[in-house]
């Protein structure tokens, strides 16, 4: 996998230190180095957020240890303050930031283009054109770092980082590794106040143009079938698209291709060789025009008239693909190209396939929290209450029939968006969030309530696990990146400290759990500050322990004599172990897929869904 | 050599990403380059997923529409959903099983098969749940009856990988007793896929 052969380079190009916070696609990474940890004798940490990672990594580096850090696109906005001062100051020892972008949005709020980061905090940006590519090139990163005692962003994507391929280890022998640092006093260097850092800002423009003169050689920039009258620039992953529609069609003599693995800031010298011998070149690239703006100041600069197209031709929005390039080469021909490949097309059916977005699978714990926070709303008169939500498999709440998830922007908006809406909405507003979420960036607007007297109750999800990322431990988990004990830091705990009365449920406990829930809710609407954290194991962790140890979890059935198909069990919770079998009016459950919540049981009016499979003893504990 | 695209769909949770790796280190084993693209996080849950096999020479990691050479659904829904991944020379093999979202119409097998048919297609169905759970008692390894039944009936995969190859990458992927059961399963896959083989011959 390409995060793994990121991981491999970089214990090969002689890291000793490596933090990160999980975020799709960028998780693996981090998960790959910690397995290896203790073998090959580095420090590997999940840390509280990607601000945190980085400056982490980062201070391991001016104190001379090689480090890396990683993190998804959007969690370099939350690292984005050091990252800029990082640039500033520089490093006493290779340091790369990777930053997994996610063109096409698999998973993600947004696609935003990381190159830019390269751009605004002159920070130079390395983008394989694969999962081999990375694994050299994240090598050659380290060098470019250590040449220029300078930050490196190295630039996955998706299809980088989730893509594996076959890859033969280079058979150079690793870097020696230094894993105790030194720290430098050097105040002027590391002391950001505005005379110290106008300093600096001249030393790292002067990197900024050495890199843009020096290094437009391969293995960052290669030039294939130079002097040809038509060029084709493909940066990142796009020359691995470029490269196989050309060899598919037969048309390699004909094109000086550019392959671009160091697109910020992109090196003078190569570019302006193919750009003066071309007449007319196309950019290939995806999302933003990065290299293209880059090409077109270049010309301009040099007066070189040479037509440049690029995102006139190539989609700004998701990924490339071969039919992509296929079509943006055929217009830049300004004629037809016929394309290899016949599709049957879509098939239309009587009914049409349902759409199947992701649901929160049979038994997750927050189907039944989503379930006990309505139903206590009502019994404590709570009206049209207003649920903020964050980001994690929760989100899901945001569909039917839940709607606990009216907001999702950001990590840590569950409660900054709850606290600024509490202040001026008339309902109540309760803030949800994740338990990793929480410890990420909502504690501070946790205490942001209480300081500025808003009127928000902070609910948090608490399932031992970032588990939308693969089940990383966290600050409550009691347990490191590498399995290892460590001190379990429990929300409540945080939450009191803050000023909040807190209510810790199981959401297994139905009845018990709404009976606390609404006395929570009665004293939130006495105006009190309120918080509730409902505690519970993620259902897949359950599962998967329960398979590995021979237990067997409790599984329910539908008795049909007594089901009267009022559907109430589908139509208040969406479990996908429940359906309506197409020869059938009612509904039933899958044995293969129900793991025993009991909520289904619980909310049926007749009494009809009943236990028919038992847990062996003691299968409760495997939730705990 | 042209690239061999395996495109496999099903739900998140069914082991996709499993039998993508499995097909990887078949490849690999068999000296072939290789590019197995998988999407991972959200799409987990319970939602569509596809993962994407390329053998051969090259690094694009995604198979265009109609390009697909073994298109192998694990629930029979997602076949019509990615149809157009589909060629006229696709080799087709559905899974006889509908997991229907909750509260969801939609067409049945019947149908499925008679669409696919309309469009020139001539899909292979096995029920590689029931093969599963014959031999583990869990629907758990249908992934592994499926790659079993698919390595009978299409000989593109065949000409590109040995038998032993498959066993050498299963075990790289199980150990122990999963392991063992994984290799019966396969084989019962294999048989069934090579009766229903001999049946269209």
């Amino acid at each position: 996998m390409g995060n793994e052969a990121i991981a491999r380079g970089a214990i090969e190009a002689g890291i000793c230190f490596a933090s990160a916070y999980p975020g799709t696609p960028s998780t693996e990474i981090v998960e790959a180095l910690a397995d290896v940890a203790g073998k090959v004798g580095i420090h590997v940490e999940w840390s509280t957020n990607e601000k945190v990672a980085f400056e982490a990594a980062y201070a391991s580096a001016i104190a001379g240890v090689k480090s890396l850090t990683a993190m998804k696109h959007v969690g370099v906005n939350v690292a984005a303050d050091i990252l800029m001062s990082s640039a500033y100051s520089g490093v006493n020892a290779g340091f790369v930031l990777v930053s997994a972008d996610d063109p096409g949005q698999h998973s993600s709020q947004n696609e935003q283009d990381n190159r830019w980061y390269g751009l605004l905090a002159h920070i130079p940006v390395v983008e394989p054109s694969s999962p081999l590519d990375a694994y050299k090139l994240i090598k050659e990163a380290f060098k470019l770092s250590e040449k220029y005692m300078h930050p490196v962003i190295f630039r996955s994507t998706t299809r980088i980082s989730h893509t594996r391929q076959s890859i033969e280890l280079e058979l150079d022998p690793f870097v020696e590794r230094k894993c105790v640092g030194e720290f430098e006093r050097n105040i002027e260097r590391w002391v950001l106040v505005p005379a110290h850092g106008r300093k600096q800002k001249q030393r790292m423009m002067s990197i900024w143009r050495q890199i843009r003169e020096e290094e437009g050689s391969p293995p960052f920039i290669t030039v294939i079938n130079p002097g040809m009258k038509k060029a084709i620039v493909a940066s990142g992953i796009a020359y691995a698209y470029v490269d196989e529609v050309l060899d598919t069609i037969n048309k390699k003599n004909e094109y000086t291709v550019v392959k671009v693995n160091l697109s910020v800031p992109l090196p003078l010298k190569p570019i302006k060789e193919v750009i003066e011998e071309a007449e007319k070149l196309v950019v290939v690239e995806e999302l933003d025009p990065v290299v293209e703006m880059q090409i077109r100041s270049l010309a301009q600069e040099h007066g070189i008239a040479v037509r440049v197209h690029g995102k006139d031709l190539v989609p700004v929005n998701g990924e490339l693909s071969l039919e992509i390039v296929y079509e943006v080469l055929a217009r830049f021909e300004g004629r037809e190209i016929a394309k290899p490949w016949k599709s049957i097309g879509r098939i239309k059916t009587n009914p049409e396939v349902p759409p199947r977005p992701p649901v929160m699978c049979a038994g997750c714990p927050h189907r039944s929290t989503f379930y006990i926070l309505k139903v206590s709303a009502n019994k404590a008169g709570l009206k049209n209450p207003i649920f903020t939500g964050d980001i994690g498999c929760y989100t899901l709440g945001y569909q039917k029939p839940f709607e606990t998830q009216m907001t999702s922007f950001e990590m840590g908006g569950g409660v900054g968006i709850a606290y600024g809406l509490s202040k001026v909405v008339k309902e109540p507003v309760i803030g949800i969030v994740g338990d990793s979420t929480f410890y990420h960036a909502c504690i501070p607007q946790s205490i942001n309530i209480i300081y500025n007297m808003g009127k928000a109750l902070v609910v948090v999800l608490d399932n031992y696990y970032t588990a939308m990322t693969g089940h990383q431990p966290h600050p409550g988990s009691g347990m490191l990146a590498t399995g290892e004990k460590a001190p379990r830091i429990p929300a409540e705990r945080i939450l009191e400290a803050i000023g909040f009365k807190t209510y810790v449920i199981n959401p297994m406990n139905i009845e018990e759990s709404i009976e606390k829930v609404t006395n929570a809710y009665i004293e939130f609407k006495k105006g009190k500050p309120v918080a509730i954290v409902s505690r519970l194991k993620c259902a897949l962790q359950v599962l998967r322990y329960a398979r590995r140890s021979g237990i067997v979890l409790p599984a329910y059935g539908i008795e049909e004599n007594k089901c009267t198909a009022c559907m109430a069990c589908i139509n208040l919770l969406a479990c996908p172990a429940i359906v309506v079998p197409s020869s059938s009016k009612k509904p039933e459950i899958l044995e293969d897929i129900c793991v025993g919540c009991g909520l289904c049981a619980y909310v049926c009016p007749f009494d009809a869904i009943v236990l028919k499979r038992e847990g062996s003893p003691g299968w409760i504990k495997a939730w705990l | 050599m042209k690239r061999y695209n395996i495109f496999i769909v099903g739900v998140g949770g069914q082991g996709l990403l499993t039998l993508g790796r499995i097909f990887g280190n078949a490849a690999i084993e068999a000296g072939h380059n290789v590019t197995v693209a998988e999407v991972h996080g959200l799409a987990q849950r319970g939602g569509t997923l596809n993962v994407q096999v390329r053998i051969g020479p090259g690094e694009a990691p995604t198979i265009p529409h109609g390009a697909t050479d073994l298109f192998i659904a694990l629930e029979a829904l997602e076949a019509i959903r990615y149809s157009s991944y589909i060629g006229e020379h696709t080799r087709v093999v559905v899974n006889k099983f509908i997991w229907p979202p909750p509260l969801s119409k939609y067409p049945d097998l019947e149908q499925i098969s008679l669409k696919l048919r309309e469009k020139g297609v001539k899909p292979y169905f096995v029920d590689a749940n029931e093969i599963s759970r014959k031999a583990s008692g869990t629907v758990i390894s249908a992934n592994i009856a499926i790659l079993g039944f698919s390595y009978a009936v299409d000989e593109g995969l065949r000409n590109l990988l040995e038998y032993r190859h498959l066993e050498k990458s299963l075990q790289k992927v199980f150990s122990g007793k999963v392991f063992e059961i994984n290799k019966v399963i396969r084989r019962l896959g294999y048989e069934e896929g090579r009766k229903a083989r001999e049946k269209t011959d």
